[in-house]
């Protein structure tokens, strides 16, 4: 109840002043614009839109950045059911199914699942965030530093563990991730570290400079070199446009078995929205029958409503601990902390009381955004399908001047412009080797806090290690750390020792 | 018999080598007990072995071969893994790639002196020729269209960025 009356009082109240919506529009259209570009995920839509915050008011600020966030998970579906092209792992099974509807000229429908299924699944995922922040914020200010640096080692488990295809690499990517943290001053002792005498490293690497030279500068060198003779094929939106009402039977069961399998794979550290859109697109082929089984592979509409309203579903529960325990768990959630920390402030359970129009503002124009993004994205799906037209080197190029640009006017330095590129190197790389980049992005983010929340709970102990051991909530908190990387190789063995057998 | 390194186990090296470099420069940190005995050095010395472990894992992980999942049998050849690897670098055109870097660099270099705008249009066109463009005098116009629209956009949203002619170009 008391949530409630923050939402409607404080949230609405701050959300819908005419600077603020128009600040929610803005982001809404700016983040489907460029999320529905090929191969702009939503976390380089963030990370590319994040100096364009600079000037605002923070409220403002990330109004519109939770807009281009959302905006960016409606556009990304778009490319993926007309160019056959998922901006980001989320977007992956709707481009199985929903290509080939739109190969079979059922290119509207396809569309219209995955908007109004998004916008289902975002609805319902946003009144989950206003019931359970407040009460996880209540729980979090039980945790101390020894809890909440078990919480942290959590996250490195399950984002480096679970992502990607080999946890090695994850490891090795959450290193390197935490190594970049490294680098500046470090905040209990001011001791400066890994700084190699150079003045512009002492505040450290900017989270933006990281993003943009991994996503934006990495995936330009890549596809430069590797992937410029192949075409990509994009499908007109040829037949009826609206879902017919069979279609809407066959969607709207999917639509909520999505979001209740995507939310809480969201709120937990284990990486976004990739293994809830597969487990919603796994739940629905298993669950379909007769006729609607033989659609699957060839363009069945559950297959896209499910997975699209899990992915979205997921995008909202990520902002569950970010909001409430300040911990990102995907890529995007990480470029928004920084955002917040741009302005000095600290998500987490004080930020409810310290920020409180701040935070009811932001979740009251998920409410606001949800409702834009569905005018945005069905009667004007036509107009985004039009970005799609736009030469593959002239997208490139206008991306890469935004990252440089965006690089550059954190503090006017060629040096920041020399990192981004380097880093673009490195992105490079791990896109060639398999290398998942979220453990990279969540090391450099949260591992300066985990080092400070450990430096705390090693005070407050006296040095005695074993704090972490006897504190119920933190020996939890280990357990299912060891459970999360022992757990499944052990699956994995058990299945090829069966398959042997 | 002496095996050929993957592009992989270069990658390895390469991290293992950023491991040792951050080691060495631990030395540089100024000793403090800090709280605890917990100093400036502890957690950098974490990661640091952290990074030397896991480069070496990479390292001397065998070779997989179709997909990650599956591993090289003890004994059997690798030929195999090697020449599809070879097969992907004989695909990668690094001229692009050189051009797409060039272009950046220039870019680095010349944004103090010609200004954004002109500096983007060069970086923004150099990029659209790393990526084959077909049509290179249109791509250079509309390259200096979005360059020149983006520096407006983000002046009025108040972002300092440098010009050659102050408030025009």
């Amino acid at each position: 109840m008391e949530s409630l009356n923050a939402l409607f009082s404080l949230g609405f109240a701050t959300a819908l002043t005419p600077t603020n919506l128009l600040w929610a529009l803005l982001g809404c259209t700016l983040g489907t614009a460029i999320g529905v570009l090929p191969g702009v995920g939503p976390a380089v839509t963030v990370a590319l839109l994040l100096p364009v915050t600079q000037s605002v008011d923070p409220t403002g600020a990330l109004i519109m950045l939770a807009g281009v966030y959302y905006g960016a998970m409606f556009g990304g579906s778009t490319t993926s059911i007309l160019l056959n092209t998922p901006g980001e792992a989320g977007s992956i099974v709707s481009a199985l199914e929903g290509n080939k509807m739109a190969k079979a000229g059922r290119a509207g429908p396809a569309l219209s699942t995955a908007a109004i299924g998004s916008f289902v699944a975002g609805s319902i995922a946003t009144v989950l965030l206003t019931v359970l922040a407040p009460v996880i914020a209540n729980f979090a200010l039980q945790l101390g530093p020894v809890e909440t640096c078990a919480l942290m080692l959590m996250t490195f488990a399950a984002v480096s563990a679970v992502l990607g295809n080999s946890p090695l690499k994850g490891i090795t990517s959450l290193f390197l991730g935490l190594g970049l943290g490294l680098i500046g001053i470090e905040s209990q002792s001011g001791q400066s570290r890994f700084t190699f005498g150079l003045l512009p490293l002492i505040d450290g690497i900017d989270i933006v400079v990281v993003a943009m030279g991994l996503f934006a500068i990495g995936e330009t060198l890549y596809t430069a070199t590797y992937e410029n003779k192949i075409k990509i094929g994009l499908e007109s939106m040829k037949g009826r446009f609206w879902m017919t009402k069979d279609d809407w039977k066959r969607s709207w069961k999917p639509w909520l078995r999505g979001t209740a399998i995507g939310f809480p794979f969201g709120t937990l550290p284990a990486g976004g929205t990739e293994m809830p859109t597969f487990l919603s697109y796994s739940a629905e082929r298993k669950l379909a029958d007769g006729e609607t089984k033989k659609q699957f592979g060839k363009g069945a509409i559950e297959g896209v409503a499910g997975p699209e309203a899990a992915n979205n579903a997921a995008v909202t529960g990520t902002l569950v601990p970010l909001l409430t325990l300040g911990i990102p768990t995907s890529a995007t959630a990480a470029i928004m902390l920084s955002a917040f920390q741009q302005y000095n402030i600290v998500p987490g359970p004080l930020l409810f009381d310290t920020n409180p129009e701040l935070v009811w503002g932001l979740i009251a124009s998920l409410y606001i955004g949800n409702v834009m993004l569905l005018v945005l994205n069905l009667p004007l799906v036509g107009l985004w399908v039009q970005f799609l037209k736009v030469p593959r080197p002239l997208l490139y190029g206008g991306i890469v001047v935004l990252a440089t640009m965006g690089a550059y006017a954190l503090r006017q330095s060629w040096f920041d412009l020399m990192l981004l590129y380097l880093i673009g190197v490195m992105g490079f790389l791990m896109r060639r080797f398999d290398f998942p980049v979220v453990p990279l992005v969540v090391g450099l983010i949260v591992g300066p806090m985990a080092e400070k929340h450990f430096r705390r709970a090693m005070s407050i102990s006296q040095g005695d290690l074993t704090v972490f051991v006897t504190h119920p909530i933190s020996l939890v908190i280990l357990l299912t750390t060891v459970a999360i990387l022992v757990v499944p190789p052990l699956l994995k063995r058990r299945q090829a020792l069966l398959q042997e057998a | 018999m002496i095996r050929r390194v993957s592009g992989e186990q270069w990658l390895a090296i390469g991290i293992i080598l950023i491991g040792l470099i951050m080691a060495w420069q631990i030395s540089d940190i100024p000793v403090d007990a800090g709280y605890a005995g917990i100093g400036p050095r502890f957690f950098p010395s974490l990661v640091v072995t952290g990074l030397i472990v896991a480069g070496g894992a990479l390292l001397m992980q065998r070779r997989h071969r179709n997909g990650p999942d599956t591993i090289i049998e003890e004994g059997e050849s690798d030929s195999d893994e090697l020449e599809a690897e070879e097969a992907v670098n004989h695909e990668a055109d690094w001229r692009m790639f050189a051009i797409v870097s060039g272009s950046l660099l220039c870019h680095m270099a010349l944004i103090g002196i010609v200004g954004f705008t002109l500096a983007g249009t060069l970086l923004c066109f150099g990029v659209c020729r790393g990526l084959e463009t077909r049509r290179p005098w249109l791509d250079l116009g509309l390259s200096f269209v979005l360059a020149l629209g983006l520096f407006h956009l983000f002046k009025t949203l108040g972002l300092n960025l440098p010009a050659l002619i102050a408030g025009v170009l």
